[in-house]
């Protein structure tokens, strides 16, 4: 207690930290999202609704929404938000709820919510609001944590809620992502690896039997599998099913694999013509690729590493276990997002819809991701000075 | 306090193991980027580019037909081809206005073009190049004029069946056109231009041009004065004759060069699809037209056959005398017919020639001679000669669809059927078979090749391909070929074919006459074959005249034919021959 006495006097003093480094690799992906939103979006935003900045425009304002956010968020001590641990989660619950009554669809999935002008998808806000449960969760089990029991309260109580994103949102890139963020925060505050490394082969053995059960109903009978079991197929023999479940997969490798090392120059790939369809939103990765080339990609990879590992040291110095957990989670959500993203669109894995990070088109994606870096800006400068 | 000193160390080093684990797999990612952006780039981009490219090919134009004097028989006509390109069409009332008034179309059909939802579409081809540059100079968004070309005959109707013409892509249909395709048509060039996904051309891509590569000139052995005025011959013998239709053919014995290759009626090369005059082309069913349109552009010198008759008469000689069966002075009876087995097979003359040798029974052109020279050779050996002349082959003439020979089988072959075949019945064989086979009888025994064309030219003349055609030596001796030379010399100076001399040329040739099938339909083909100089034999012609009405005798009406044909042509070929060396 006198010790956080101390570092709020610290504050207090001006000593104060904010993590510039994390500030200016975010604000620098958020830039370079909106160029190439821009870039991915403009000309069939022109051909379709003759306005070719409209994608940029709307990202514009998500983009300055998000970071008046950021900073609201990180002057607010983050223990302000333990106290809205329950109702982050009952919040997310009736979110989701409220999609079956008051959901707006696009391109096929119902997704989104209106609040006034603004369009909000549910699934970002689960996302904030698991991080914030979990984080105080873990927090007030303390040692129980090392019991199955805890182990396994951790584990299933975002279940429901992505369950629910996969059957109400019809959205099973978002569950994943809300159950792999549960798995790692959980996997930071237990000091075991073995029912881990358990839990990952039980992940890779069911993974396995899906893609072999796929592989043996297409030799049968290919009508019988749904759009994901497409999508399998698809990934292990994109050529095969160019025309339709493979369509997206192989435009964007064909966008990948024409830029070469030097890519086409910003604003010149072909691609994004009509070829691959939305090309500012999941596949934006397959532009960048396009336009700036093999370095461009890399440097965009390189840019996420350094984001990683500046949230990793705030982690890591944070004062407590509640500040700690939040940034995991924070690490957690932006790592399982980029790695899955980028594993899409190289089609290392099969096809489902992630965005990347900051850069792909999507206000709610890019507010809400907004908002989790305030929290670890926050967390951040309870950072006493002499510890780093 | 302890505790959570232990608490935060294995936190700080799971949060290690994450951020490790996730720096692996970004590298493995990268390492994919680089795999993918790196190796497979090549394969990526040309998929990319064929994606993104449209290809819009440039016609090549087509090598012209080229006779031996060099005139243009086939040349090519710069048309246009219009197009419109849906999405860059900015007025459409005014695009349907102007092509459907310039082009003499209905409104109705350039609308539905016009706003067909498609990347290019064609509206019409083969447009004049004075209407192509009209509709050009509207500058309308949206319609494209492509400039094209179009096969051309000056000479309309001349030798049509032996060039041929070419259909709607400019590929050969008939004729020469179709055998010679590969050299005449060139490559096609194409315009490379990149587009979006919904073929809107992109600017500032550029475009990549290949330039086509001209087809190569074919120059033909025809020459147009001899076929013009063997083509003119005919066309009056059919006329004073109301003959179905008459062939002429004319070739250089010694090469096979074909001179000319006449069969009237011949048809409109630049307009191969309309039917003989007095034919309404509505009154027919598609496919009742197309066979009118078969049988207009067949060419009786190669597609048909026919019973040669008494110019066979030359085959069975040459067997006759290469065999030893028969010597020129040999002498027989002929009382008017001939007995073989049970059958009587009359003389063509009632009373008989009575006495006379094989020269006088030749120049008499007298069945029971041949007959009986026939039966001599034997079945066997006959046949042996049949074959060893090539009249069991095909010529292996440079046009399409040639017929071959019907004949019996050697082992149906009786006495009756020798003695008819002795005198060129109960068989077919095509005219370029005929005039071939008597080439090599006459010009010492070389059985050549009947061909047309002489060599291929790329159009910028540096490249010459001349074509060369079997020749198969020892047909029959020099010998018999000389004899057989004297022998058909006498038949056109004292005998049947004397029609056919020319004063101041020596002339050897056979005349014919042959009934065709059914017997009795009273439906005569009428023929003569010559040539000259009888003692060394430059050119040779073959003049069939299929159902004449009156006189039928082919040493009547065939033989006068050849006669004028030559009385024009051989000081022609002689001027031609001493300007040459």
């Amino acid at each position: 207690m006198a010790q956080r006495n101390a570092s709020r006097r610290g504050q207090k003093k001006g000593e104060s930290f904010m993590d510039y480094s994390l500030l200016f690799i975010v604000l620098f992906l958020v830039g370079f999202g909106m160029v190439m939103v821009f870039s991915s979006s403009s000309y069939e935003a022109n051909l379709k609704l003759g306005d070719s900045t409209r994608y940029l425009r709307q990202q514009l304002f998500a983009s300055i929404l998000g970071i008046v956010a950021m900073m609201v968020v990180a002057n607010i001590p983050y223990h302000f938000w333990e106290r809205f641990a329950v109702p982050a989660y009952i919040g997310s619950v009736v979110l989701i709820l409220l999609i079956i009554p008051f959901g707006y669809s696009s391109g096929g999935a119902t997704r989104w919510l209106y609040i006034g002008p603004i369009s909000l998808q549910v699934a970002e806000v689960a996302k904030l609001g698991m991080i914030l449960f979990l984080s105080s969760l873990i927090c007030t089990l303390g040692k129980g944590i090392r019991t199955n029991k805890g182990f396994l309260l951790v584990l299933l109580s975002p279940a429901p809620v992505a369950a629910m994103i996969y059957i109400i949102t019809n959205n099973l890139s978002s569950a994943i992502i809300v159950m792999a963020i549960a798995a790692l925060m959980l996997f930071v505050s237990c000091p075991d690896y073995k029912r881990f490394f358990l839990l990952g082969l039980i992940v890779l053995a069911v993974a396995a039997i899906v893609i072999f059960y796929v592989v043996q109903t297409a030799e049968a009978h290919v009508d019988d599998l749904d759009f994901r079991g497409a999508r399998i197929l698809a990934w292990l023999d994109p050529e095969a099913y160019s025309d339709d479940t493979g369509f997206q997969t192989i435009q964007a490798l064909y966008a990948i694999g024409s830029g070469g090392v030097l890519g086409k120059g910003l604003g010149q790939s072909m691609q994004k013509r009509g070829f691959l369809p939305e090309a500012q939103n999941d596949m934006i990765f397959s532009i960048i690729c396009e336009e700036l080339g093999l370095f461009g990609g890399i440097a965009v990879i390189v840019m996420f590493l350094l984001l990683i590992w500046r949230l990793m040291i705030i982690a890591n110095n944070a004062p407590d276990l509640y500040g700690a957990l939040l940034v995991v989670g924070v690490m957690g959500h932006i790592a399982v997002q980029v790695i899955l993203n980028i594993a899409v669109v190289t089609n290392t894995i099969p096809n489902t819809g992630i965005s990347l990070p900051f850069i792909s088109y999507g206000g709610s994606s890019v507010m809400f991701l907004l908002i989790e870096i305030g929290l670890t800006l926050s967390v951040a400068k309870g950072i006493r000075l002499k510890d780093l | 306090m302890d505790d959570k000193m232990n608490h935060k160390t294995y936190h700080r080093s799971k949060t290690v193991t994450v951020v490790f684990l996730c720096t692996l797999m970004l590298l493995g990612l990268a390492g994919r980027l680089v795999y993918l952006m790196v190796f497979q780039s090549e394969y990526y981009t040309l998929k990319a580019r064929e994606l993104h490219e449209r290809e819009r090919s440039i016609k090549a134009a087509r090598g012209r037909i080229i006779d031996a004097n060099g005139k243009i028989l086939a040349d090519n006509k710069t048309v246009c081809t219009v197009s419109v390109i849906h999405s860059q069409i900015t007025d459409a009332e005014e695009v349907i206005a102007v092509l459907s008034e310039e082009l003499g179309l209905s409104q109705d059909y350039v609308r539905k073009r016009v706003e067909k939802y498609s990347s290019i579409e064609k509206i019409k081809s083969n447009v004049d190049k004075a209407v192509g540059d009209t509709i050009r100079s509207y500058a309308l968004d949206g319609v494209k004029v492509d400039e094209d070309y179009k096969r051309y005959y000056p000479y309309d109707t001349l030798a049509s069946k032996a060039l041929g013409f070419t259909g709607g892509d400019n590929q050969g249909i008939i004729g020469l056109e179709v055998v010679y395709e590969e050299y005449l048509k060139g490559e096609a060039g194409t315009i490379l231009t990149v587009t979006d996904a919904k073929g809107v051309e992109q600017d500032e891509e550029g475009e990549e041009r290949v330039e086509p590569v001209s087809g190569r000139d074919l120059y033909v052995s025809l020459d147009i004065n001899i076929q013009s005025y063997a083509t003119q011959l005919a066309k009056q013998t059919m006329e004073t004759k109301e003959a179905d239709h008459v062939s002429i053919l004319v070739m250089n014995p010694q090469n096979g060069e074909i001179l000319a290759m006449v069969d009237v009626p011949e048809f409109d090369l630049n307009n191969p699809y309309t039917l003989p005059d007095g034919m309404d082309a509505s009154a027919f069913s598609e496919e009742k037209r197309q066979e009118l349109l078969n049988a207009m552009w067949r060419n009786g010198c190669i597609n048909d056959t026919y019973e040669p008759g008494s110019t066979f008469k030359i085959v069975t000689a040459a067997a006759g005398l290469e065999s030893g069966a028969v010597k020129p002075e040999d002498t027989f009876n002929c009382p008017g017919f001939i007995m073989v087995e049970d059958r009587k097979i009359r003389c063509h003359k009632v009373g008989g020639h009575g006495a006379e040798n094989f020269v006088q029974g030749t120049m008499n052109s007298c069945n029971p001679v041949f007959i009986t020279v026939g039966l001599r050779i034997g079945v066997e050996r006959y046949y042996s000669y049949f074959r060893q002349f090539g009249l069991l082959d095909k010529t292996g003439i440079d046009l399409p669809g040639e017929a071959g020979t019907i004949m019996h089988k050697m082992e149906n072959i009786g006495p009756v059927e020798l003695a008819t075949i002795s005198f060129g019945q109960s068989f077919q064989i095509t005219p370029i078979q005929l005039a071939t086979t008597a080439s090599s009888i006459v010009n010492g025994g070389r059985r050549i090749t009947p061909h047309l064309a002489v060599r291929a030219v790329s159009a910028d003349g540096t490249d010459s391909k001349s074509f060369t055609y079997p020749v198969r030596e020892d047909v029959v001796s020099a010998e018999t070929s000389e004899t057989m030379r004297y022998i058909l010399e006498q038949v056109v100076a004292e005998g049947s074919g004397k029609n056919g001399a020319v004063e101041g040329y020596r002339i050897g040739g056979k005349t014919a006459t042959s009934q065709t099938l059914p017997r009795g339909s009273g439906k005569y083909i009428a023929s003569f074959l010559g040539f000259a100089p009888a003692d060394d034999p430059q050119v040779l012609a073959l003049a069939i005249i299929h159902n004449p009405k009156g006189t039928y005798y082919g040493g009547q009406i065939a033989a006068p034919v050849v006669r004028q044909l030559f009385e024009n042509i051989l000081p022609y070929l002689e001027k031609k021959d001493y300007n040459r060396t």
